[in-house]
């Protein structure tokens, strides 16, 4: 019965999420962020430049997977269980017959949703305007990225949204570690590429197009189960945290 | 209900300005009560917030007074699965609440916190509590919570549009869609006008009529007063007072009871009252008489006997501080 009433549980809280998550002003920023690629793409056209290794690493790698995709994934997955601990909004779902992994499914499902349409639509838009006229070559080149930009959000989206259970300021330590253990630390310690989420989504990407080799490290065969195993073990950990939930006891 | 005077507070982890003594009436509950604590403590590192709790509760409504930092909200959220008891037991038709989703089936909870889904409608926010709750029909148990809270020309608005006085009355609706045995709310009257909260008021009357075991904290006594007699009263952690809060005040026997008389001759019976040793002093005012007494169910026989013997015609007794806030006052201050 707690079975069932979890399953059906989880669309009409993922709704909610989703609701959550598309306030206007956060909307807006994102979309505008996800744009960016979009008018390099452009910028690109224009100058015909038709240079497919150019535009995958200038713009599709060091902007989409290593800029807009972290960002847009640790501002939802922070805020899907974030903002509801914030306003305790959260104690209208945890009040109820269902079990905590349902709770933590919808949220993780809705979270990596809006991301995942956000960050594949501005590749694929950008794919299309640089890549399509390169053939077979640019189709390859833009499903490797929107492979990489999958397992990205899903990876981040865990990982984001499991730290948002643990403290309150899971944003800015999901930034730092976006800007300083990816950004800064990777390009000088080759060696954390097996503990790098940009990493595993560049490692599956190379399974449809072969990546520059300085900045793909891993093969697909290393980045799936690391992918695999990061999104399962954030996600039992989110659970475990969710089932441990206390509230402060209040001034009163 | 049967009642006592402890001499001193029970034993137990320090607590600062704990009363010297508790006053505890307990509540007679039934069999199998709904709510249940023994020796219930929480704190946080070296801060106790609330410690030694023993009560039991069954169906009825049960205000929870205490000053701000009483331990009030702590103690809601401990009923309701939310804090860990750090010591002792909470049961709750039984269970623990705590780690238990299941029990939620049966408990309803408005918590403190304004804040409601901005984005749903009135309805939809009540029709998702039942849907979460696995109710086979759920539009039409949410239509009849709203309904019950008054609250049907508002549903179809978002609730980010409403008054704080609605959002409350969502959150009880939302809190009570499955018909919970228990009901937890915590202060739930705050921001309604006064005719919404005399119409919740009647709504929690009716709900603990049909055997729903119903608690919930306030600041405001009045509020308490109308909804029901029986009372938890907490202080610095700690529980003052459970049960009747007129036997409670009847174990009051350190503070005399004061009763103001106006009769046909109010110096004979003032002259009359002196003579006996439950009566502690009388005042003679312009037009009436001040008795101060510890006993008043020894008083009222005793004014009887007085006003006839002394060829008395009473007009009116009335006792003053038998009130809910007076009882409160004596319990906090003491």
């Amino acid at each position: 019965m707690m079975f069932t009433r979890s399953v059906a549980a989880v669309p009409l809280m993922g709704r909610v999420t989703l609701r959550q998550l598309l306030g206007r002003r956060r909307t807006i920023l994102l979309v505008l962020l996800a744009a960016i690629p979009v008018l390099l793409a452009l910028v690109f056209r224009a100058a015909n430049d038709a240079d497919l290794t150019g535009f995958a690493s200038g713009v599709l790698d060091a902007v989409a997977v290593t800029l807009l995709l972290p960002i847009v994934a640790v501002l939802f997955g922070t805020a899907a269980f974030g903002a509801e601990i914030e306003d305790g909004t959260i104690l209208y779902l945890l009040a109820k017959p269902i079990s905590r992994w349902a709770v933590v499914a919808a949220k993780f499902t809705g979270a990596v949703g809006v991301t995942a349409v956000l960050v594949l639509v501005s590749v694929l838009v950008s794919g299309a305007v640089v890549l399509s006229p390169l053939g077979e070559q640019g189709a390859e080149a833009t499903r490797a990225f929107l492979a990489a930009m999958l397992v990205g959000s899903t990876c981040y989206v865990a990982v984001f949204l499991t730290l948002s259970l643990f403290t309150r300021r899971a944003l800015l330590i999901g930034l730092v570690y976006v800007l300083v253990w990816e950004g800064a630390l990777s390009a000088l310690l080759p060696g954390i590429a097996n503990l790098s989420i940009r990493q595993y989504a560049l490692g599956v990407g190379n399974a449809f197009w072969q990546m520059q080799p300085d900045e793909a490290r891993l093969s697909p065969s290393t980045a799936l189960p690391l992918a695999i195993i990061l999104v399962v073990a954030s996600l039992a950990l989110a659970t475990w945290k969710l089932m441990r939930f206390e509230l402060p006891g209040g001034t009163d | 209900m049967t009642a006592q005077l402890p001499q001193n507070p029970a034993p137990g982890l320090p607590v600062q300005d704990v009363p010297a003594a508790a006053v505890s009436a307990t509540l007679v509950a039934p069999a199998a009560p709904a709510i249940e604590l023994i020796n219930a403590a929480r704190w946080y590192g070296n801060v106790v917030a609330v410690n030694d709790l023993s009560f039991s509760l069954g169906a009825g409504v049960t205000g929870l007074l205490g000053p701000n930092g009483a331990g009030k909200t702590t103690l809601l959220h401990m009923l309701a699965g939310f804090l860990a008891p750090s010591a002792g037991t909470v049961h709750v038709l039984g269970r623990s609440p705590n780690r238990d989703p299941g029990v939620y089936r049966q408990i309803g909870l408005v918590p403190e916190r304004e804040a409601v889904y901005p984005f749903l409608t009135g309805f939809e926010y009540v029709r998702f509590n039942a849907r979460l709750q696995g109710m086979p029909n759920s539009d039409q148990a949410a239509k009849d919570a709203i309904h019950r809270v008054g609250l049907e020309d508002a549903m179809d608005r978002p609730i980010g549009t409403y008054s704080k006085g609605m959002r409350q009355r969502a959150k009880v609706a939302g809190a009570l869609v499955h018909d919970p045995q228990v009901l937890l709310l915590d202060e739930p009257f705050n921001g309604m006008d006064p005719r919404q909260r005399l119409a919740m008021m009647d709504l929690l009357g009716q709900m603990a009529a049909a055997g729903r075991t119903i608690l919930f904290s306030s600041h405001i006594l009045e509020e308490v007063e109308r909804v029901g007699n029986d009372i938890l009263v907490m202080v610095a952690g700690r529980l003052a007072a459970s049960g009747d809060y007129r036997a409670i005040r009847a174990l009051m026997t350190d503070r005399p009871h004061t009763i103001t008389i106006r009769s046909s001759d109010n110096r004979r019976l003032g002259w009359a009252l002196m003579a006996d040793p439950t009566v502690f002093g009388v005042e003679l005012g312009s037009d009436n008489l001040t008795v101060k007494t510890a006993h008043l169910s020894a008083f009222r026989v005793l004014i009887a006997g007085a006003s006839r013997s002394a060829g008395v015609r009473l007009f009116e007794v009335i006792s003053g501080d038998e009130s809910l806030e007076s009882v409160f006052d004596y319990l906090v201050r003491r």
